[in-house]
């Protein structure tokens, strides 16, 4: 009886299965017609935020960054296969860029005529300022976007100012007594009123030039230009003007900069009507066209799936290529099932697969399937990574970074980590970035090979040759001991290295900086923190922590393992996420990586500790205190490459080259020669050791022809070459 | 009647209030900052101005109310004291807002809840369909073969994991099944999809959305109700036993009454009571997603929302729906004391 039922039941299921989950079958020797039709696989939640990812943040959804890429379009600059920024000759008819008596960058662009979004209305400039001028408006920041759109540009913080038709005379008497309120007897007027930012109605530094062109002008005065990539500040896409501003809204400008008419300003009590309507048309998909090579068919936010198809009258990206494949669907897969769904036609694409036992599984399915499946992969662009604080401890010390970056086996590390399926690099690049294809003959890096011996002299020359008693170190001893210790200056004796000690005194022995006749001696121990269910942690206790290698140094790692907002508490040095108020770890492990070619780590080694929060490493380079990016008034003298390196006497720190490197290179040559030398700075100084560089491997049914990703060319980039094998 | 209700209503709005305040200090003691959190994306935008950085960070403190007790901030949640001149907590409609999807709350629950209410009915029906019949038949042939056979599998259903559970029907149902009817006919045909809700692209209407959305939810309803049936047949068959054995049961069967109406009308009456708290556990718990279950077949559901939300530390979701379980729950203990009364007037609480 109960075998009838079950029967029954599985009869049913599979009558009602045939009835809707009929895929096209393969028919003896006939060519079967394949759909139109892609279906992409994402690990990542869709959202639904398709039109502003992130509403102007930096945490968008990677799976709705992918929709907002295939339903935006034209903008005046794309990135290309190798991530770099290019002008869109699709879009763009002519653009300029020369520089105005106030040293500033005007990019003038003229867009071509007969542009039109989905519905077929047409793309003018005005469509091209939309998005700059509402998004630099309080109105969008009364809709909780940072609305700094235009922030590069002259004139940006008055056109901020600026909330509508008010008696600004009272605004700025009232601005005026608030501040004199505060400040009291220590006000100062004419300090106050050269500060005072007068509201103006047009955006200088942006103009509307007639109905095809506009410019931007990037302001030098606020430190936008000169910098190597400010062209990319004249990367703007075009918006429909109902979608940013609903009805009522108009762009124009009377010679003084554009500025926004009719009722964008207008408040319903306290807040403004306009910026309800930005708020609602985030989430639109239907309501207002698009202007990318797809449009929004359907988004299903019940099973968080999106189909888009194409759009016809998209005339192509910058290299002028349209679409060809009708429907693109993107769905929520589960990484660990995400194979069988794959092989079973549920998807089409799978992206970004890696880890050794994944990618094995994954070729091992394309292998069998007899040309039914297909790959490609490309080498990541970054890398997992140990990462230094370099403003306490021992891990301040070039030497104890260098030691571990030998003593770690990294070759053996990555090819474990990622099964074979990965790489060591020994610096912070991307092979696929052009400026390393353009000076990997040139380049001079350390190689950090696994050496014991190499370690154990970086720590000799360096300086880690006592014991605690300030005697020579002798090896093989137990206790506190075990391990070196190392004299510290006086500049090196800061409270926090007096107090250094170890944690997680398992073994009953507490190393901490001890002092002996007036001299104090840090001892070589890092305290290390890793995140809890971690691979990289568990692979890095066991080849790194404890291991006789590090023993033989004359070295101890004390390992934590922890929640990912403690580790970022102690990196951030922020008490709220737990933070006890004195660093006590140097050492964490992470992941970095690039999106695309915009290399810029200017401000990140700073000495000025403002910039503290900029910091990642909190690295200050000796060789920036004895040759300064800015002198002590806070100038800078703009001199080529090899006049500063001949200035600086061979040392140029890494915020000097890192502030060259975008701040005075003009061409592609000069930055890529800062960009060198960059790199071979820091791969002598390790901030960070690259633990392994995976590849990725993107695996993908056969009836997509033409299906090339790179690091900086993802899937949907992809699919606007592709064709279906044999569509229908 | 009506006043025990009343007075159990006031009860559940003090446990509430006790238990909102706990959960809520246990939260606000996650060393976390969501001010922090929110912050670092205006890194890239106040790239060489440190100070407006900062500003932008206090700013932040202030409007999210971090600057405040958390005490005076629990009590903002309620809606009782404003927080930045503003009253917008739970007595003014504020759910509070989810800083993962940028939207209120109360925005993200209506699909999840669908979702996991339609797969619970589903499978809570089914399950007790098969479980209450099995249970009873168990017991009226206790020490049977049969019964033997049946304990012994329920054990092991009861024993194994859900998840593990889960990965051996997507292997035998989605991908063996499907190989082996394709090696068989030469038809590739999607038996049971591995995960998923609906078949990507379709645009389907009315009856055949509803096929296939059953279509894709077939498997995790199968995987849910095998894994639920050891459990909840052993209980019905150990009360049912234990009704049967009751001397009024003695009485019936003397009294020559046919053995239909001694199992059905007498001793499964007497043996509901502790169902009835097992069964409306049950139908309480459809509100509730399984996490395992979701996650392994990508549903869109409460489960996965709330695990989501608590490893992305938004702690205002996760609030509301742990407040809305314990009203769920609270709710659930006052029907289940009602059913009493109704499944046997000796407990009735107006007598």
């Amino acid at each position: 009886m109960t075998k009838k039922i079950l029967s029954l039941v599985l009869a049913v299921l599979m009558a009602a299965s045939l009835f809707v989950g009929c895929a096209p079958a393969e028919q003896g020797g006939e060519t079967v017609k394949n759909e139109n039709k892609v279906i992409v696989g994402s690990t990542t939640d869709l959202s639904g935020d398709f039109r502003f990812p992130g509403w102007g943040g930096s945490s968008a959804g990677a799976a709705d960054q992918d929709v907002n890429k295939l339903t935006v379009g034209y903008s005046t600059m794309e990135t290309n296969q190798g991530g770099a920024y290019v002008w869109n000759n699709t879009a763009v008819k002519s653009h300029t860029e020369t520089e105005d008596a106030d040293g500033n960058l005007v990019i003038t662009i003229e867009i071509n005529e007969g542009l039109k979004f989905s519905d077929g209305s047409d793309i003018k400039a005005v469509n091209y300022l939309a998005y700059i001028l509402a998004f630099s408006s309080p109105v969008v920041q009364s809709a909780e976007h940072p609305g700094k759109a235009g922030q590069a540009m002259v004139g940006y913080e008055s056109f901020n100012a600026y909330v509508g038709d008010v008696d600004y005379d009272q605004v700025k008497a009232d601005a005026k007594a608030a501040a004199q309120e505060e400040a009291g007897d220590a006000f100062d007027e004419a300090k106050w009123e050269a500060a005072y930012v007068a509201p103006t109605k047009e955006f200088a530094g942006v103009r509307l030039l007639g109905d095809y062109k506009f410019s931007l002008t990037i302001s030098a005065a606020k430190g936008y230009y000169p910098y190597y990539f400010a062209n990319t500040y004249g990367a703007v896409s075009p918006y429909h003007m109902g979608f940013i501003f609903g009805e009522g809204v108009e762009i124009k400008d009377d010679g003084n900069g554009a500025y926004l008419t009719g009722n964008w300003y207008d408040k319903s009590g306290d807040t403004y009507a306009k910026g309800e309507h930005v708020k609602e048309a985030r989430y639109d998909v239907s309501k207002y066209p698009f202007s990318g090579a797809y449009v929004i068919k359907e988004w299903d936010k019940g099973t968080k799936q999106a189909t888009l198809e194409i759009n016809p009258n998209f005339a192509g990206n910058f290299e002028g290529q349209k679409p060809s494949i009708k429907t693109i669907v993107y769905t929520k897969i589960v990484q660990e099932t995400q194979l069988d769904q794959f092989k079973t036609g549920q998807v089409d694409i799978l992206s970004g697969i890696t880890g050794g036992a994944d990618t094995k599984a994954a070729l091992a399915e394309v292998d069998a399937s007899n040309g039914k499946f297909a790959e490609v992969h490309y080498q990541r662009a970054g890398y997992g990574k140990l990462q230094f604080e370099c403003d306490f401890g021992p891990t301040m010390f070039n030497s104890v970074r260098q030691a571990v970056a030998y003593v770690l086996n990294t070759a053996e590390f990555a090819s474990a980590f990622t099964g074979g399926y990965g790489t060591v690099i020994y610096g912070p690049y991307s092979p696929d970035f052009a400026m390393w294809t353009a000076v990997k003959d040139d380049i001079t890096l350390v190689d950090y090979s696994f050496s014991v011996e190499n370690a154990k002299q970086a720590l000799i020359d360096g300086g880690w040759i006592y014991n605690s008693k300030g005697e020579a170190f002798v090896e093989g001893q137990t206790g506190v001991d075990a391990v070196r210790y190392k004299k510290l200056t006086a500049a090196e004796a800061t409270d926090v290295n007096k107090a250094f000690a170890s944690v997680e005194n398992t073994d009953g022995v507490e190393y901490k900086t001890v002092e002996v006749n007036g001299e104090y001696y840090m001892p070589l121990v890092i305290n290390w923190f890793g995140t809890t269910n971690n691979d990289v942690t568990d692979m890095l206790a066991a080849r790194l922590v404890g291991t006789d290698n590090v023993k033989a140094l004359g070295m101890v790692i004390r390992s934590t393992v922890g929640d990912f907002d403690k580790l970022l508490g102690e990196i951030y040095r922020e008490p709220s996420y737990g933070y006890g108020g004195t660093p006590t770890y140097g050492m964490f492990n992470l992941a970095t990586g690039w999106n695309n070619a915009v290399y810029d780590y200017s401000w990140n080694w700073s000495l000025d500790p403002a910039y503290f929060d900029y910091s990642v490493n909190k690295l200050y380079d000796e060789y920036d205190v004895a040759f300064p990016y800015y002198d002590a008034e806070g100038n800078h003298t703009k001199l080529s490459y090899a006049d500063a390196v001949t200035a600086s006497g061979d040392k140029l720190g890494m915020d000097y080259l890192s502030m060259a490197m975008v701040y005075d290179a003009a061409t592609v040559e000069e930055y890529n020669q800062w960009w060198m030398a960059y790199i071979e700075r820091w791969n002598e100084l390790m901030p960070d050791i690259p633990l392994y560089s995976n590849y990725y491997y993107d695996v993908y049914n056969a009836k997509i022809e033409n299906f090339k990703t790179s690091p900086f060319w993802s899937p949907v980039d992809a699919l606007l070459y592709c064709t279906i094998k044999n569509a229908a | 009647m009506g006043k025990y209700v009343l007075k159990r209503l006031g009860y559940v709005l003090v446990v509430f209030l006790i238990l909102s305040l706990l959960m809520y200090l246990v939260y606000a003691m996650i060393p976390f900052d969501r001010a922090r959190a929110e912050v670092e994306q205006y890194k890239t935008i106040y790239k060489n101005e440190p100070e407006k950085f900062e500003a932008k960070y206090q700013e932040l403190r202030k409007e999210l109310g971090l600057d405040q007790n958390v005490f005076v901030r629990y009590l903002g949640w309620i809606g009782i004291v404003p927080i930045n001149g503003q009253y917008q907590g739970l007595l003014q409609g504020d759910f509070g807002y989810s800083y993962t999807y940028d939207r209120p709350v109360i925005e993200l629950l209506s699909e999840p809840m669908r979702n996991t209410v339609f797969i619970n009915i589903i499978a809570t029906i089914i399950a007790l369909g098969i479980t209450m019949p099995l249970g009873i038949f168990c017991a009226t042939h206790r020490g049977g073969k049969r019964d033997t056979f049946i304990q012994t599998a329920t054990i092991i259903g009861y024993s194994i994991p859900t998840f593990i559970m889960a990965i051996v029907f997507i292997w035998l149902l989605a991908i063996l099944l499907r190989e082996g009817v394709e090696a068989l006919t030469g038809l590739d045909i999607n038996i049971f999809p591995v995960s998923g809700m609906k078949t990507p692209g379709s645009d389907y209407k009315g009856i055949q959305k509803l096929l296939d959305e059953l279509h894709y939810m077939a498997l995790p309803i199968i995987v849910m109700t095998v894994g639920s049936l050891g459990g909840m047949t052993r209980y019905v068959r150990a009360s049912m036993t234990e009704a049967l054995s009751m001397d009024c049961i003695r009485t019936a069967r003397a009294k020559g009454l046919r053995e239909q109406v001694v199992v059905y009308s007498h001793a499964w009456r007497n043996a509901l009571i502790p169902i009835i708290t097992l069964v409306i556990g049950w139908f309480l718990s459809i509100f509730s997603g399984s996490i395992m279950i979701e996650n392994i077949f990508g549903l869109n559901g409460m489960g996965q929302l709330y695990i989501g939300s608590l490893n992305a530390k938004d702690f205002e979701v996760v609030l509301l729906i742990q407040m809305f379980y314990v009203i769920i729950g609270l709710l659930g203990n006052l029907v289940v004391d009602i059913a009493y009364g109704i499944a046997d007037p000796r407990v009735r609480v107006n007598n």
